[in-house]
């Protein structure tokens, strides 16, 4: 029996470790991305025209570009959803475009397609420009904001281990819209921030487990402290993962088109996060020298918790 | 000594329940309006009492023959109220039903929460829906502050050399480098050692600083301080006006609010006709009086040319402007002729009785100035005269405008004038209109996310944990009512469609609370406790590790909160309040829950057998 556990504890090390390799690969495959690919930026950040309307019977893509062409002056992107029958078009913010202004009017009119006109969207280049500011700071303040957090409430190697597993998570969604090319809009920035919250929530859990199995530390190896703390949280952690991805898919699958993105972005932030929370934010502050002796060292000067 | 300590504990535990039970019903019948919606109902009020009352069949028939669908008819003896079944046909229902009835009847909408009357006594409130849920139209205007500084200083210039004329003072130049300072050239540096205009000036304008440059030369600056002022002072005004505006156009529910430094958010949720608002918000208009000059050789004059291509020379500054007016209405005066009656605020008022006094008899100029940008992006005032009108009496608060020349003119003068003038151009940097069918089906596809996402996790969480996970979905359920109770009671919550996905999200994390509890037990169980102290020393303990987990997630929330806005600041309002209220249901109501249900030591629980 004993044994046996012995073994289980040297494959989770063993898996641990080459996890943390796999990791770094991710993060090196989706800065790639992000740099040579960029975001597909969105409405939102890059500023501009959309309008959306419905036909009522479905319409191939290829037609509708042809005639679309012929009401548009300038350049535009067309995107279908739900089988050709939900349309959106992106113009650019610029004079040309303005000048159509009242295209989907005519475009109604002459067609006879039965148009239903959604949704119109015009958003300021400059107002853009700002939105991409603001996101990064919000980024780097929560991160900053927390990194402060958790150094005060933990020995800061944990802290330290946390923070890299978000930054981790944050730049794996990042690639992941970069590669498949997915808009990048104010909501994924929103779903981004959700995502630090909730890949936090795991560090800190399995933190808290090693910090108390360390308090009450009778001789044990850092290894086998961080191991075991890792084998008692887990049921926690995939069962709260498991829940929560179950309610991201029914928002992915239900919820409808404008909530995709942001669905894609929680359910595999959430996804990594977990995964992460496990192999990164447990086992980087072990490498960076966390002493299975810390907390009795320091006992008299931590607070002991209530 | 023991049974003291237990009876304490007892006493304890009851109050606490008190308290719990007492908030839940608190956000239960807070979170009740919601339920109920609001219906739109048309009444039609009779003009004539002996008029005969139209019959509910007749209204039936003729709503029927135009594809209106209605919910209730109900006639009594004075009026026939028609409830709608759909918001958006309120304008073709009105439409025809005053073509066909408005000679004996009037007719008037009110929208009516279909809640009992009991509830309506508690005055709650449904949850506010977001544009991307309820249909309207956005707009984002960004004010140009750092052009009306501009302006400004262009007044004040043009009063310098004003000044300097009164005080017989040869300038021989006054330039504006740049939006916040004026430089005075001195023909001599003897005139300006004497500093009579200097003081002047500052008598007239003491925010101004000067500082002398060299021996003829004063440059007049706005200081920091004073310009962050103006700014804060022309979004404001700019604010203000804004909000008459959209009274002006009959929008109640309009959400106005200042976002970032110089932009202004304008919701108008039921509006389908962007065009229309956008003609009243958009106007950049402003209105200014001006005295004719009667010194053709005076410095500071602006010439204009009138509707008759008269020209008109005035003096520059300005009597006062139409920021100051805080009512206006179209009338007709003693000889039939069309007026607009003016009502201005104390500072106008006495501005305007002490401009009249002494100059009776003389004509006042009215002119409209309006914003709008160039082939090259650049903003452009564009003034025109609306009227010259000669100052009959001694006025004060009150006096109108005379010599209009149509009816409808002096209508249009009276709603600009009512609405507000600007003293900045604003310009629309985004706009966002939403139909109302696309907000319809945005709230069913979330309902059904919601359900299906709810439905999963009381399923998993019902198999795995069994009696104690019957517990979790109790407390799941009243989280999820507390969480609507609570977005219910704050002003300023608003709903909106990635705030569907928060609730979501919340119920999937919510058990999160639980599952850390149970765990917990689980553990405590195998070491051999008994069941109740491990329930006890299970509640306790996962505390700390739930307070740390969430107070995370919470921070970045705040921060999603502080810098979004719109739908995204409603994601981040749930994603806080919904942290809040599972810590509640999570640790408080399940552990009383629990205490209430496992009152004695079993032999088995959570599967751990003992």
């Amino acid at each position: 029996m004993n044994n046996f556990l012995l073994n289980q504890t040297e494959t989770l090390s063993k898996f641990r470790v080459i996890s943390l390799y796999f990791a770094a690969a991710l993060v090196i495959f989706s800065l790639t991305g992000v740099l040579s690919k960029g975001l597909n930026l969105g409405l939102d950040f890059t500023g501009g025209y959309l309008t959306e309307f419905t036909t009522q019977e479905s319409v191939n893509k290829a037609d509708m570009e042809t005639l679309l062409t012929d009401y548009l002056p300038d350049t535009f992107g067309l995107a279908s959803a739900e089988n050709g029958t939900h349309w959106s078009v992106q113009q650019a913010d610029n004079d040309i475009s303005l000048k159509g202004k009242s295209w989907l009017t005519d475009f109604s009119q002459q067609s006879g397609l039965n148009i239903t006109p959604q949704d119109s969207i015009y958003i300021g280049s400059q107002v853009g420009d700002e939105l991409i500011d603001q996101g990064g700071l919000a980024l780097i303040t929560a991160v900053i904001v927390i990194l402060l957090y958790l150094s005060f409430r933990f020995e800061w190697r944990l802290a330290a281990g946390s923070v890299i597993a978000l930054c981790h998570d944050v730049i794996v969604v990042l690639g992941l819209f970069a590669w498949l090319g997915i808009k990048f809009d104010l909501t994924i920035v929103a779903s981004l921030l959700a995502i630090i919250g909730y890949s936090l929530n795991d560090s800190i859990i399995v933190g808290d487990k090693i910090r108390e199995i360390m308090k009450r530390n009778s001789g044990a190896s850092i290894e086998n402290i961080v191991n075991l703390a890792i084998k008692s949280t887990i049921v926690r952690t995939l069962i709260t993962s498991g829940t929560t991805l179950a309610t991201i898919l029914a928002i992915w699958i239900f919820a409808g088109e404008s909530l995709s993105g942001f669905a894609i972005s929680l359910f595999t932030g959430i996804l990594i996060g977990t995964f992460s929370s496990i192999t990164i934010s447990a086992t980087v502050p072990q490498l960076i020298g966390l002493s299975a002796d810390y907390y009795n060292k320091q006992e008299e000067e931590v607070c002991a918790l209530p | 000594m023991m049974n003291s300590r237990n009876k304490k504990h007892v006493k304890h535990t009851k109050w606490q329940n008190i308290v719990i039970i007492f908030i839940l019903l608190f956000m239960i019948v807070s979170a009740l309006p919601n339920l109920y919606s609001d219906k739109l109902t048309v009444n039609l009020v009779n003009n004539n009492s002996q008029a005969e009352q139209v019959s509910a069949q007749e209204i039936n028939t003729l709503l029927a023959k135009n594809n209106l669908a209605i919910d209730e008819i109900r006639t009594s003896a004075s009026t026939t109220s028609i409830t709608l079944s759909n918001e958006a046909d309120q304008k073709a229902i009105e439409k025809l039903l005053s073509a066909e009835l408005s000679d004996s009847f009037s007719i008037e909408s009110v929208t009516e929460n279909t809640a009992p009357t009991w509830l309506k006594m508690l005055h709650g409130q449904p949850i506010k829906l977001g544009l991307d849920l309820s249909g309207g139209v956005l707009f984002v205007l960004d004010v140009d502050t750092e052009r009306a500084l501009f302006d400004k200083l262009t007044g004040i210039a043009l009063d310098v050399k004003t000044l300097a004329i009164d005080s017989r003072i040869r300038l021989s130049k006054v330039a504006q480098p740049d939006n916040h300072s004026i430089v005075i050239n001195f023909s001599s540096a003897k005139q300006l050692s004497e500093g009579t205009l200097l003081s002047e000036i500052k008598k007239t304008y003491p925010e101004l600083s000067q500082n002398k440059l060299d021996d003829n030369q004063v440059v007049l600056t706005y200081s920091e301080k004073e310009q962050v002022l103006f700014r804060q002072e022309t979004m404001t005004q700019t604010l203000k006006t804004m909000r008459g505006r959209i009274e002006e156009l009959g929008i109640t529910e309009a959400v106005t609010q200042k976002q970032g430094k110089n932009r202004i958010r304008i919701e108008l949720p039921g509006v389908h006709d962007p065009e229309e608002a956008k003609r009243i918000i958009g106007a950049t208009a402003s209105l200014d009086f001006y005295q004719l000059a009667e010194n053709s050789k005076a410095a500071g004059i602006i010439q204009m040319t009138d509707k008759n291509g008269q020209r008109l020379r005035m003096n520059s500054q300005v009597v006062f402007s139409g920021s100051h007016i805080k009512n206006a209405r179209s009338g007709v005066g003693k000889m039939g002729m069309p007026l607009v009656n003016l009502t201005l605020d104390d500072v106008g008022g006495k501005q305007m009785s002490n401009f009249s006094k002494k100059n009776i008899g003389k004509p006042m100029v009215t002119v409209f100035s309006e914003f709008y940008r160039d082939v090259n992006d650049v903003m452009v005032k564009k003034s025109k005269v609306i009227n010259v009108a000669t100052i009959q009496q001694h006025l004060g608060a009150q006096f109108s405008i005379t010599n209009m020349s149509s009816p409808q003119e002096a209508q249009e003068l009276a709603l600009l004038l009512r609405a507000g003038s600007l003293t900045a151009p604003v310009t629309i940097v985004e706009q966002r209109s939403i139909e109302a069918t696309l907000g319809a089906d945005n709230i069913d596809n979330g309902i059904k996310a919601l359900s299906i996402g709810i439905g999963i996790t009381l399923v998993f969480m019902f198999v795995w944990y069994r009696s104690l996970g019957l517990i979790a979905n109790v407390a799941l359920a009243l989280n999820l009512v507390s969480l609507l109770g609570l977005m219910s009671l704050l002003p300023g919550t608003v709903l909106t469609l990635p705030g569907i996905a928060g609730l979501v999200l919340t119920v999937g994390m919510a058990v999160d609370t639980n599952v850390l509890i149970f765990e917990r037990i689980k553990e405590e169980l195998k070491r051999g406790r008994k069941v109740l102290s491990a329930i006890e020393y299970g509640y306790n303990n996962a505390f700390s590790t739930i307070l740390d987990a969430n107070i995370t997630t919470m921070i970045t929330g705040i921060i999603l909160y502080a810098i979004g806005y719109g739908a995204v600041k409603g994601f981040a309002i749930i994603l806080c309040l919904g942290i809040l209220t599972s810590m509640f249901t999570g640790v408080f109501v399940s552990k009383a829950l629990t205490n209430f249900s496992i009152r004695e030591n079993k032999s088995q629980l959570l599967g751990v057998k003992l």
